[in-house]
Parts: C-alpha cells; sequence; structure tokens
C-alpha cells in the first residue's frame, strides 16, 4: 500500500537514483556523489548551518551578557567593555568580549515557561508541550528539513552530548543524529568486523534483498535498501571523518579548551566544514539554585575558550558569514540572589533573560531589547519564543510561515505568531 | 524585600518551580520560598475525603448476552464484501498465502514475534488439514497475545512527556496484558478504563488519568483510542472538516473536569506512587494547568448527542462510560473494528484509524457497518473479532501482488507487507540469536531476581522510535542511527554466540545449518538454489563458523527479515 508520504519518498529517490542502485554498488554511489558536490544555491548573507551551543539549566543572565552592576542582586562579577562600540558583558568572557562586533545580543527574551522541560520544549519548538495535541519538530528538524540535502552522506541534525529533541510530527527522517561523546564519535560508526568481510556481508545482503524485492515488490523494500545504503555511505564517507576528532592537529584541538563541551563544539565546525546544517551542542550545569558565581565563572571559561575558537576557525575558514552560532539556555535566573543553600544561588526566571548570536550574516554589535535596572522586566524590545525561532529561520532562508501536515493532515505553521525582528540585526 | 516578594509571586503565577511543584529539577530543587503558598496550594491538590462523591446505586456498562458465536460464518461475511468490491472494481485478487508466509504473519500479528525454528518447522510439516485454523487458535490462547496487544495500547494510553516521567508504567503495562488474554468484553475493558477510582496499587487503571493530568489530554485520548474521533482541533475553533462544533469538545471535557489525579513524586526522592490514584470530586478539579487556556464550562453532552443529566452528588464519568460503551452507540464498535483491522492489513477501512468522520469515506461501508453489529451483537469479543478476520481468505492472501492488482491499495486484493513494530522486531531478535533464551535461562536460575529484564528492550525500542508517537507500520522509518546499530553493534546481531545456535556441531553438514537457521529467522527452508550459494558461501569463507556469522548477519538485516510478507 503506498500512502502519501512514502509515494514521497519513493519519488524523492528515485530522482536521486539511489533506488535502482544495488547496495553491492555502494563504492561506486560514493564515488559518483563526491565528484557532484552541488553548486552552493543560497543567497548571500544567508546562513546555512546553524551551531546551537545549549545551555542546559537556565543561565544566569545577570552574570553572563546583561550585567547590571548597579542592581540588588548585583552579583559578584564586573562588566567588561567589548570589541563592540557600548556593549558590556561579563568579565569571565574576555575572548568572547573581543568577538561582540561580529554577534548580536538579545536582552528582551521573555518567554513563558518556567520549569526545565516545559522551557526546552518551547524554545526548541516554539511551541508549548501538549498543545494540539501534538508534538512539534524542534529547530533542529525544522532546519534538517529545510535546508538539508538529500544526497548528503551526513545526516542534517546532528546533537552532540544532550538530548535534544526531535522531528515531532515530521517524522523520523529528520531525526536528530545523537553523538553521546564527541570524543567517541558516532556510535555503531564502525564495523567490528574487517573491511573484506564487510564487503563480503554486504554482498550477500543485497541478493537477498533483490530476491526479496523482485517477488515483492513493496515500496517498503527500497525504502530500506536506501536507509541502509545510507548508512553504508555515511561509513565510508570521507565528510564521516569530522566526527573523528582525533583527525585534528593538537594545536587547533587545544584552542577550545578542555572537556566534553570543547569536543563537541570542535565537533560541530568540522561538521558545519562538510555542509551539516544543524549542529546541536549542549553544556549542562546551569541550574545554579546554589553556588552561582563559582559555577557559572567555571561554565563561562568553557563557553569563553570554545565559542571563540569556534567563531575564530569559521572566521578563518571563511564559513562565519554561512554559519549562524546561538548561545542560549531555556530562561534566565533570578535577579535577586536567593539565600535559600550554604552559598548563594540564582532560581529559574523566565520573564526576562539573555541570549547571544554570532556570524551568519549578522550586522555584529547590536544589542535587542533592554532589561530594567534590577534585569527582572524587559522595558523594551519584548522578544517571546516565537519572535526569536522566526528571526533565526529568516537568517538562514527558511519561510516561517510555512505549513507543515501533521501525519492527520493538520496544517502546522513552523513558527506560530511570530513578530521576527530579523530587520535589526541584518 | 518587597521586590523579591514581588518576584516570588510572578514566578508562582508563570509556573516556576520556586515553590516547588511536580515539575522542579530532580536535583537543586529550591526550597520553599514562600510557605503560606505553598500550603495553600497544597490543600487544592489534595482531595479531600468529604469532596469524593461515589455513585450511590454503581452504574455498569451493560451486560450484552453473548448466543453461540460461529467465526467462520463472519469470515465469510468478509470474504464476500471484500470479494464483492474486488468484482466491481475488476481487479484480481492473489492466491492465498503459502504456509510459510502464513505461519510467520500469524505468529507476528497476533503474539508479536517470529515462530521459532521448531514452530515454525512443526507447522509446516503437519498434515492436518485443519493446521491454520487450529495454529489461529493457539496463538489466540497464547499469553503473548497480551503482551502483543498491551505493546500497541500501552503508547497510546500513556503518552511520553515531562509531566508523567514519575508516573509507574508496569502496573498499566500489567493490566492491560491480563485484560486482553483474559478476553475481557471491549466494552466493559473501557468502562473500566474510563471511570477508573482509587489508587494504583488497587486499581492500575487509574494510571491512565495519571498520565495525561489535563482535560484536553483526558478529551483528546478518549476520543481517539476508543471513538475513532479527531477531536483536539475543536479545543480551539470548529473543526475544518467536520462538524465538530467548540462546544461540543467542551461537551465532552465537561465530564471529565471533577477528576482528581493526584501529582505523582519523583520516585528517587522517596514518594511510593503506588499509593497515588485518582477521586471524582463534588466541584471542578483545582489543579495547576488541569484546564487549558482555552477552556469553556458548558453542560456535559454526549459526542453528537444528548446532554447528560448529572447530579452533583454523582460521578460523572460512569454516565460517559455507559453512553460510550453501549452497544447502539454510533462510534464505540466501528472504531475497534477498524483498528483490529488495520492491526491485521496494516491499513483500516478508514484512514487515518482514529479519524472517523463524515468526509473520510471507509473503503468498504457495509462490511464495517456489519462488522462493527456483529461485534457488540456478540458481546464486545475481542478474540472472536480477531479469530473471525483471521479465518478470513482476505487475510490469508499473499503479500505478493498478482497481475492488475499491484497498485491496489485499499480492497484489500493482496496483503500488505508490514515493517515489524520495534517490539515485534526487538523479541523476533532476541529469539533469533539467543538473548531471549539466555534471559530466559537467567530467570529460571533465580526467578526472585531484581532487575529490569525489560530494560533493553525499552531501549531499543525508544531508539527505533527514535521520538516519534505511534508506529505505522506501512512505512519505512528506521533511519541511518538503526541501520548502524543493527549492522554493527555486538548487541542482537551481532552477538557472537547466536551462530552456535545454528552450528551446533563442527561436523554438522552445510544443510542442517542453514536449515535450522532459515527455519528460525525466516520461518521458512532455504530455497536449493539459497542452499547452493550459502553453501558455497561459506565454504569458501575463513572459516564456516565466520561464513555462517555472514550469512546469519546478512538475514537478520535483510527486508525478508525485518518485515511481515
Amino acid at each position: 500500500m503506498l500512502n502519501d508520504v512514502t509515494r514521497r519518498k519513493f519519488a524523492q529517490c528515485a530522482a536521486l537514483g539511489v533506488g535502482g542502485v544495488g547496495l553491492s554498488g555502494w563504492l561506486d554511489v560514493l564515488a559518483a556523489r563526491a565528484s557532484a558536490q552541488p553548486a552552493a544555491a543560497a543567497p548571500a548573507r544567508r546562513a546555512r548551518s546553524i551551531v546551537l551551543l545549549w545551555m542546559d539549566g537556565g543561565p544566569s543572565h545577570k552574570d553572563t551578557f546583561d550585567l547590571k552592576p548597579d542592581s540588588r542582586g548585583a552579583g559578584e562579577f564586573k562588566p567588561v567593555a567589548t570589541s563592540a562600540p557600548g556593549v558590556q558583558i561579563s568579565e569571565h568572557l574576555p575572548k568572547l568580549a573581543k568577538l561582540m562586533h561580529h554577534g548580536v545580543l538579545v536582552r528582551g527574551m521573555s518567554t513563558p515557561e518556567g520549569a526545565h522541560p516545559r522551557a526546552k520544549y518551547n524554545l526548541h519548538t516554539g511551541y508549548r508541550e501538549g498543545q494540539g495535541g501534538l508534538v512539534y519538530p524542534s529547530l533542529g528538524a525544522i532546519a534538517a528539513a529545510e535546508l538539508g540535502r538529500p544526497e548528503s552522506p551526513l545526516p542534517a541534525f546532528v546533537s552532540v552530548g544532550g538530548r535534544s529533541f526531535g522531528s515531532g510530527f515530521l517524522g523520523p527522517r529528520y531525526q536528530p543524529l545523537m553523538v553521546q561523546d564527541a570524543s567517541r564519535g558516532v556510535e555503531d560508526l564502525r564495523a567490528t568486523i574487517g573491511e573484506s568481510q564487510f564487503g563480503r556481508r554486504m554482498g550477500l545482503l543485497d541478493e537477498m534483498e533483490q530476491a526479496f524485492h523482485g517477488e515483492y515488490r513493496a515500496p517498503l523494500v527500497t525504502d530500506h535498501q536506501t536507509t541502509y545504503q545510507r548508512a553504508v555511505r555515511l561509513m565510508q564517507a570521507r565528510e564521516g571523518q569530522a566526527f573523528d576528532l582525533s583527525k585534528e592537529p593538537a594545536a587547533s584541538k587545544a584552542k577550545y579548551g578542555t572537556g566534553k563541551f570543547a569536543e563537541g563544539v570542535l565537533m560541530a565546525r568540522r561538521l558545519v566544514e562538510v555542509g551539516v546544517p544543524f549542529v546541536e551542542v549542549t553544556l549542562g550545569g546551569w541550574d545554579t539554585h546554589n553556588d552561582v558565581f563559582t559555577r557559572v565563572r567555571n561554565l563561562s571559561a568553557q563557553v569563553d575558550n570554545a565559542t571563540s575558537a569556534l567563531l575564530d576557525d569559521l572566521r578563518e575558514r571563511g564559513l562565519l558569514d554561512s554559519t549562524l552560532v546561538i548561545w542560549m539556555g531555556e530562561f534566565g535566573r533570578t535577579p535577586n540572589i536567593n539565600s535559600r543553600g550554604p552559598i548563594p544561588g540564582r532560581d529559574h526566571y523566565p520573564r526576562a533573560w539573555s541570549l547571544a548570536m554570532w556570524g551568519g550574516g549578522l550586522r555584529g554589535g547590536r544589542v535587542v531589547g533592554r532589561t530594567d535596572r534590577e534585569g527582572a522586566t524587559v522595558e523594551d524590545g519584548k522578544v517571546g519564543t516565537a519572535d526569536f525561532l522566526a528571526t533565526v529561520c529568516e537568517l538562514s532562508g527558511i519561510d516561517y510561515t510555512k505549513k507543515n501536515e501533521t501525519p492527520t493532515g493538520r496544517p502546522i505553521q513552523i513558527v506560530d505568531k511570530a513578530k521576527p525582528f530579523t530587520s535589526l540585526v541584518v | 524585600m518587597k521586590l523579591f516578594r514581588l518576584l516570588a509571586a510572578f514566578a508562582l503565577a508563570v509556573g516556576v518551580t520556586v515553590a516547588g511543584g511536580d515539575l522542579s529539577p530532580a536535583q537543586d530543587a529550591p526550597k520553599v520560598a514562600d510557605k503560606k503558598n505553598k500550603n495553600k496550594n497544597k490543600a487544592k491538590l489534595d482531595p479531600a475525603a468529604p469532596m469524593v462523591v461515589r455513585p450511590v446505586v454503581p452504574l455498569t456498562p451493560i451486560v450484552l448476552p453473548s448466543g453461540p458465536k460461529d467465526a467462520a460464518a463472519l469470515a465469510r461475511l468478509i470474504d464476500a464484501e471484500v470479494d464483492k468490491a474486488l468484482a466491481a472494481a475488476t481487479v484480481a485478487p492473489s492466491p492465498l498465502c503459502s504456509d510459510e508466509e502464513f505461519v510467520r504473519r500469524v505468529y507476528l500479528d497476533v503474539t508479536g514475534v517470529i515462530p521459532t525454528g521448531e514452530q515454525a518447522k512443526a507447522f509446516l510439516d503437519s498434515k492436518d488439514g485443519q493446521r491454520r485454523e487450529k495454529l489461529i487458535d493457539d496463538l489466540l490462547a497464547n499469553p503473548n497475545f497480551g503482551k502483543r496487544l498491551a505493546d500497541v495500547w500501552f503508547p497510546k494510553l500513556f503518552p511520553r512527556d515531562s509531566g508523567n516521567r514519575f508516573v509507574l508504567r508496569d502496573p498499566l503495562v500489567k493490566w492491560l496484558t491480563d485484560k486482553f488474554n483474559a478476553n475481557t468484553p471491549w466494552n466493559v475493558f473501557v468502562f473500566d478504563l474510563v471511570t477508573a477510582t482509587g489508587t494504583v496499587e488497587d486499581n492500575p487503571a487509574v494510571t491512565y488519568f495519571l498520565a495525561n493530568r489535563s482535560v484536553d489530554k483526558l478529551t483528546d485520548g478518549i476520543s481517539q483510542h476508543f471513538l475513532g474521533i479527531q477531536l483536539q482541533c475543536a479545543q480551539c475553533h470548529n473543526h475544518p472538516f467536520t462538524d465538530w462544533k467548540q462546544t461540543e469538545y467542551w461537551g465532552m471535557a465537561e465530564f471529565f473536569a471533577r477528576v482528581q489525579p493526584q501529582n505523582p513524586k519523583n520516585g528517587n526522592k522517596g514518594g511510593d506512587n503506588t499509593k497515588i490514584g485518582v477521586q471524582e470530586t463534588a466541584g471542578r478539579t483545582k489543579l495547576k494547568d488541569f484546564f487549558p487556556e482555552s477552556a469553556k464550562q458548558v453542560a456535559p453532552k454526549f459526542l453528537g448527542g444528548a446532554e447528560a443529566k448529572i447530579d452533583a452528588g454523582q460521578p460523572a464519568r460512569p454516565v460517559l462510560g455507559r453512553w460510550m460503551t453501549a452497544p447502539d452507540n454510533p462510534f464505540f464498535a466501528k472504531a475497534m473494528v477498524n483498528r483490529t483491522w488495520a492491526a491485521l492489513f496494516g491499513s483500516g477501512f478508514v484512514n487515518p484509524i482514529d479519524d472517523m468522520h463524515d468526509g473520510n469515506t471507509p473503503s468498504h461501508p457495509a462490511l464495517l457497518d456489519a462488522m462493527a453489529r456483529d461485534f457488540s451483537r456478540n458481546g464486545f469479543d475481542v478474540k472472536f473479532l480477531y479469530k473471525s478476520v483471521l479465518l478470513s481468505r482476505a487475510y490469508q492472501r499473499t503479500s505478493k501482488p498478482a497481475a492488475g492488482n499491484e497498485k491496489d491499495e485499499t480492497l484489500f486484493s493482496h496483503q500488505a507487507v508490514k515493517v515489524m513494530s520495534p517490539e515485534q522486531l526487538f523479541d523476533s531478535l532476541a529469539q533469533s540469536t539467543g538473548l531471549a533464551q539466555q534471559v530466559a535461562a537467567k530467570q529460571a536460575k533465580n526467578p526472585m531476581a531484581k532487575g529490569q529484564p525489560n530494560g533493553p528492550r525499552d531501549q531499543f525500542v525508544q531508539f527505533f522510535l527514535a521520538g516519534a508517537e505511534a508506529f505505522t507500520p506501512t512505512e519505512y522509518e528506521a533511519g541511518i542511527p538503526q541501520a548502524l546499530r543493527l549492522m554493527n553493534s555486538k548487541q542482537l546481531v551481532g552477538n557472537p554466540a547466536a551462530v552456535r545456535l545454528y552450528q551446533q556441531n563442527a561436523k554438522d553438514e552445510p544443510r542442517a545449518v542453514l536449515e535450522r537457521m532459515y527455519l528460525a529467522t525466516l520461518s521458512r527452508r532455504p530455497t536449493a538454489a539459497e542452499l547452493t550459494r550459502m553453501t558455497s558461501y561459506v565454504q569458501s569463507a575463513g572459516t564456516q563458523t565466520e561464513g555462517y556469522g555472514d550469512v546469519l548477519w546478512a538475514i537478520l538485516n535483510s527486508s525478508e527479515f525485518t518485515m511481515i510478507r
């Protein structure tokens, strides 16, 4: 039974010419693909890749990008000047301070959810968990669907070090490839047997597939074959080495700092270089109800080293304009400092918070939104979840008003009820 | 200090966990910021005893007479109707399937796992003219029937979201398995679920309400799963392509307005979630987020029917349950018949299977009506419904298309090739690589051993679902990570011990080894050509064991293994 989705997939496969290629031809497919890189058709000033640096737990805006030295809950950190005139950020982000002329700060974030799971869902999908009885695709899945190249041997959405959110009603095709530990690369990417034995096994499998397909002629068999071909291409592809950090020279590795996040960001750069449209890298530990200053200082150092190294590397490679780097978490933290634990901390605060973006054709040095003296209320330039995600879509050439259909035929706009602020930042 | 209070109050208003709600973080949970507020909140959440309402005269589902049943007669009716539609469209049906196709298909469809090599061999070698009928009866009596249906129903009743992550899963799985195995009449089953009251310990069916703690989730779910109706669009606006109006939605929702599901606690922090449960109270629920912003309060009203008269002192759900499960309910029997048909044919008379409305015409309206009438007349007997369909020639057709019916998608001229669900695939792989036997041996040795024998299965299922809400048997949805796991992981397919199940002795003849392997995985013997090819492959390999390992690897990664033909 060939329903619409299957037919569509089938047509795609046929158009790519992979539907009829036997698995035994996997080396040929690979060779053909390597010589047929499509020309970049995206217009100028459009991001072709997005790197989302996800600060899990909700980073304190008053201790990172929106310092309020004269407020009551000012905290311990001092603001310092940056390469963007008039823009100050935390003293613990010194390398990023030198790169703010490539960046935009959004200090007017104001969002509806204050509990971790629901807030993460909201900021990843633009919708509220459970809304309308649907599971919504996350930004990574949207980018994979809109920006991904079907002929690429690499998946279009890679998530490093976190669970992220999936493709929801868009279906498994746009699910992220999860990399739990960047230093170990993609799970099960390497055969446990020698290459020649693997080749013999693929040959046997191909014979079986041909026989079964010959008798049953089900499109599902073609889909199965195509998926296996894509997996084998990933195993064999030169670009698959992007997942192998041991290929990176020690010196360039060192710039990113040490730890899993640094490795994840390095992997993100390697993936952007081979054209992966969306990479998410998670840094946990921002849920600082206790001991906010020591913890944020340590986390800031990790962010500062890895992010500045990423931006430098992208610029050197001419990729900064076509890569949008986003630094954000699920909310900010209370303007006041609590006294509930032995060492002071800050609690969840979705009402006013900050995020940062670099590259991607942004006109650097801008700040969107302004909070009050305490960093408690957005006084000007309030940005909601949908407004922000719609802006990201526009920066990467995605029509956020496009309606995707759910399996039951409900049309759902990529981002709904949004007022993007793109014109302020390009 | 004043400002801090203000902020705390705001934080509460937007649902920030300053006061430690059910969504508070597992670690670093903030202590109470405002004691007064917390206590007030708690008093609201805790269903106080005097508020609870109980029916004066308990309502029960209508008991249906259960006369003599003739599954073969219903199977004949199915075939007459299916054949009539085929003839009208001048589409030729494919012939009946071979025993090899049948045995693997019926094991997977009814018990969720492929037959073992011995089971396949016994069936294929049987000379009994009634062997298909007998196998159908055996499998419907097999405890794996309940397990299979629990696998299908559990994810519908217990959607994965952050709000129910502390709710216990196992009690509902066991409840579903037991009810399906006991062949509880479907009306009783659904009535018991919809009206479930008490604690998880006493009545595991209450888990449904604990896992769906808002009036819209309950309204959407109950309508979709048991009535086959997608009502959720009407929550916020009149449904664009059906007659459902917004007031109709909130009329249904009103039956759940007094349900009080308790908050599950983090089990790792000492919360005992077997002791929490569900009550109905006289007043509307005041649980946070139980009513969405779009909620409207209207009188309780049966979907497409009359307003319900319910005294304030009476629980509302039994009134709804009795209406839903009555033999003359226009949706209830059809919804289950359509679902069952889809489970056995890959697609229903109406598709999507839970989106039945006037604009979505069934492929075989008269047959659907007749089967629904028969289902309620026969006391909503689920196993009988299964048996009737399994006996039909329509079910037993080959999935190989015949000349002229290749393009047919709706007339059931040939069976669908279906993709195994993640549960079917895991159980079948575990059985054909020795994992299932290893687990069984361990359990037999130490039956009291604690632990999570289902851990690897759940992980596998989640990995293969990859976040999808539901599994679709007519879509091949596995992606690159899943293919990589099947090809390269040392678990399951890569288990080095698996070959020894088939090459039991170094001197075993290739014919014997290959026959065991094919029977245990593909439920058939190798063809003569395959035997020649694989024997020469094995003999040219580095060692015979390596050669057999390669053949087994290829079989387990093949479409023929992964699919139900």
